[in-house]
């Protein structure tokens, strides 16, 4: 059983991932938007 | 639905934020696994979800091809099969890490990891023959012909194979009795993931469509 602390910074990494990939992905969305809209 | 999407995109943002603090902190050590690994269930289950609806998204526009050659048609299906593809490496990715803990080696040969090693292979295989055929028309067509092959050998792949041998992997969601054998506060975190990870699906599946339509546009405008 690892330590609530190791848990806690594996839970971290995680969240620090997803938002990595989430606001990459709303950057390209809205700059899909902007090219869409000037077309 | 245009006007929704900033709402449901924020949304599924918190939403996973929350999935992965509960992966954590809100489900039970699970019985009979070796320390926090079945943890990993969370992430790994879902995107072995996500990869089976990518495949079905694949089939679905390959058929929509062959039938009315649109282009967009053949930008869905690589769309989808890219994201396949994807999912299907990090349920690869993430299952090797739950096999080293468990069984001491990130691969052990056994069914379930050879099946998707396989599957792996064959949506490879589609990616390799679109490199291969510079014809537009043509490399829709012909890999449109194969999605729908390749699509004939995932359900056996993904479920009747791992289950027809012995194996090391844990009972599936569903086991072999019908039932749904989980602790609740894991089930609901368990459905509440898969529901996020198909969020991320649509999202990422949408974005790369936009993308792709963009690209042909452009080519189309160069092309006069």
């Amino acid at each position: 059983m690892p330590e609530p602390e190791s848990l806690f910074w594996v839970a971290a990494v995680t969240v620090v991932i997803w938002v990595g990939i989430f606001f990459y992905c709303l950057r390209l969305d809205r700059r899909l938007h902007q090219l869409e809209r000037g077309e | 639905m245009t006007r929704w999407k900033p709402v449901l995109v924020w949304l599924l943002g918190v939403w996973m934020v929350v999935v992965c603090w509960a992966a954590f902190f809100y489900a039970p050590t699970a019985q009979g696994f070796k320390g926090e690994s079945a943890r990993i269930v969370f992430f790994h289950v879902p995107q072995a979800w996500v990869a089976v609806v990518a495949f079905c998204v694949n089939l679905v526009a390959s058929i929509r091809y062959l039938r009315g050659r649109d282009p967009v048609d053949d930008i869905r299906a690589a769309a989808a099969a890219a994201l396949g593809l994807l999912f299907s490496v990090l349920a690869t990715i993430s299952g090797s890490i739950f096999a080293k803990i468990m069984w001491g080696s990130f691969w052990n040969w056994d069914p379930r990891e050879v099946s998707i090693a396989i599957l792996l292979l064959v949506y490879a295989a589609y990616f390799a023959l679109r490199q291969a055929v510079p014809d537009e028309e043509r490399r829709g067509t012909l890999s449109a012909a194969y999605a729908v092959l390749a699509f004939v050998t995932m359900p056996f792949l993904v479920f009747v194979v791992p289950r027809i041998y012995w194996s090391l992997h844990p009972d599936t969601l569903i086991n072999t009795s019908g039932r749904i054998d989980m602790e609740s506060r894991m089930l609901q975190v368990l459905l509440g993931s898969v529901a996020g990870f198909t969020g991320l699906f649509a999202w990422l599946y949408s974005l790369s469509v936009r993308l792709a339509r963009a690209d042909l546009r452009r080519r189309q405008q160069e092309g006069g």
